[in-house]
């Protein structure tokens, strides 16, 4: 599989419990003592797409390989998506319906 | 009594308080408007910050520092301090050698410079000796190459002190007044935390770690209850100075370090924050010492620095400021380097710990300084381990209160927030 580069959206407890009762909980990691986070991957392309619609985004090549600084909106309208879908896979659909906005 | 600053020599005061005084010296100077980065500089050269430079450098003292890391005279320093001019400029305030000029900020009365020197340098032999690369997408190098053609050489004189705006009003102290309040508390051994960031638990280890280091072989038991007296502590310098997009603004800097203590993460008597005024210039390795050189001046004895101290990007490797500190001899920086690791959270252990004592390596989670900033982006409150709550608390109250809604900086923050000081009218 290609590699991929992750969205990390950071979970509170709200959407935690959300997320437990849409039985979507599973799709969710634990990193720095016991935050919860929705790694939503995305592909090479899928990445250099939102690094141009997104300009104060920033791909941290260096040390985690992630997309981060993402406005908290945008990682919003990911995180509906997720839950709607219930799959990690939404980038493409995420991207086409901003494209078209 | 005398204070002594960095290369031994005395420490560097050059501020007239008597504002009838100032008022009667600079009667009938030519005048001419400064740049923020320039006021900056020249507040910082009068009221010592930059010992024993006494006034923008000269070009004997900008070559020695490009070639040798040293002044003239053989003192250690790593980063020129420089004033820059056009010769349109130089036409039209009519300046010479030997002229005395009035500095003007907001259209009052700043710093009287003496115009001992007009010369010129090569800005990217400047660029490649103080930045180790001519690319300009390094920002140090970008400034150098942004630098008129011409440069002005003097010794500088403050004639109207910077009014410092809240919230930093009281943590603004000079090295005069760094020094008084350390001989209050009675702090024998002082270690830097230099700063440009609003604190994860990372950063707090860190500063423990130095502090534990620092305060070394003095006895302890007057700290065995909170009624005692700490004898050593950690100052927390914030550097306050031009901002890049995406950095913490610096309200939320020197807030957030204040509250780790104020929520007793440290006791009152061993903690304190104060802020700098200086413009980044992410030399990495000659920044290092030139924090070195600072924090001498204002009366530390210790200085803690990490890994790619003041670096960027890729341009420095990760402890290659700590061995350029290393190769300076002992007695020509008046200050110990105490040298840490990273802290990390092992969820093996449990903790939070030095990545060089813990055996999980493989579980080790590395505070990224991206990734703290995408919890905060995300409102999400991060576990205590990592990230006080407090602290967070103060970074959202900041982010309403001076960031237009963003602890971090925006266009709208680069255009809209007032300076952290201001020159009202003498
Ligand atoms: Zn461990």
């Amino acid at each position: 599989m290609a590699e991929t580069f992750p969205i990390n959206i950071w979970i509170n407890e709200e959407r935690f419990n959300a997320l437990k009762n849409a039985g979507l909980a599973d799709l969710l990691k634990e990193e720095l003592a016991g935050m919860k986070v929705l790694i939503v991957p995305c592909t090479a392309s899928q990445r250099d797409k939102i690094l141009e619609l997104y300009p104060m985004a920033k791909f941290d090549a260096a040390t985690t390989k992630s997309i981060e600084l993402l406005p908290k909106a945008v990682k919003d309208q990911i995180y509906n998506l997720v839950v709607e879908k219930k799959s990690m896979e939404v980038m493409d659909e995420f991207i086409k319906s901003v494209a078209k906005s | 009594m005398e204070m002594i600053g960095h290369g031994g020599k005395p420490l560097v005061e050059q501020v007239i308080t008597d504002k009838d005084q100032a008022r009667k010296v600079i009667k009938d100077l030519k005048t001419m408007p400064v740049s923020r980065q320039m006021a900056t500089e020249a507040i910082g050269i009068a009221y010592g910050f930059f010992s024993p430079i006494e006034g923008f450098m000269k070009k004997a003292d900008v070559e020695a520092t490009c070639k040798k890391m040293e002044l003239a005279d053989g003192t250690v320093w790593s980063i020129p301090i420089v004033y820059d001019i056009s010769d349109q400029e130089i036409a039209d305030y009519k300046i010479q050698q030997g002229d005395k000029i009035l500095l003007t900020y907001d259209g009052n009365p700043l710093a009287i410079f003496d115009i001992e020197e007009i010369y010129t340098y090569d800005k990217e032999g400047m660029a490649q000796d103080v930045y180790g690369t001519k690319e300009e997408k390094h920002p140090g190098v970008k400034r150098t190459y942004a630098y008129k053609d011409k440069f002005l050489g003097g010794k500088i004189t403050l004639v109207n002190e910077p009014k410092i705006r809240e919230p930093f009003t009281s943590y603004f102290l000079t090295p005069r007044q760094h020094r008084e309040l350390f001989t209050k508390k009675g702090w024998q051994r002082i270690v830097a935390h230099q700063t440009r960031n609003v604190p994860h638990s990372g950063h707090e280890w860190l500063m423990k770690h130095a502090y534990i280091a620092a305060h070394g072989d003095l006895p302890v038991e007057q700290q065995e209850t909170l009624e005692g007296r700490a004898i050593s502590g950690v100052l927390v310098n914030c550097i306050v100075g031009e901002k890049r997009t995406g950095d913490y603004i610096d309200e939320a800097i020197v807030l957030c370090q204040d509250e780790l203590r104020k929520s007793g993460y440290f006791r009152n008597d061993i903690h304190m924050v104060t802020m700098t005024f200086w413009d980044m210039r992410y030399a990495g390795p000659r920044e290092a010492v030139h924090h070195a050189i600072i924090r001498t001046n204002l009366g530390l004895t210790h200085h803690m620095f990490g890994r790619d101290h003041a670096g960027v990007g890729t341009y420095y490797h990760s402890y290659q400021a700590h061995h350029l500190l290393m190769s300076i001899p002992k007695e020509k920086l008046n200050i110990t380097p105490i040298y840490v690791l990273e802290w990390a959270y092992c969820p093996h252990c449990g903790e939070v710990t030095c990545v060089g004592l813990c055996g999980h390596h493989k579980e080790l989670q590395k505070f990224s300084g991206t990734k703290i900033r995408s919890i905060i982006m995300d409102e999400v409150k991060p576990t205590r381990l990592i990230f006080r709550p407090e602290v967070f608390d103060v970074v959202m109250e900041c982010s309403k209160k001076y960031g237009f809604g963003s602890p971090f900086v925006t266009t709208q923050y680069l255009e809209q927030a007032k300076p952290a000081f201001s020159i009202e009218p003498l």
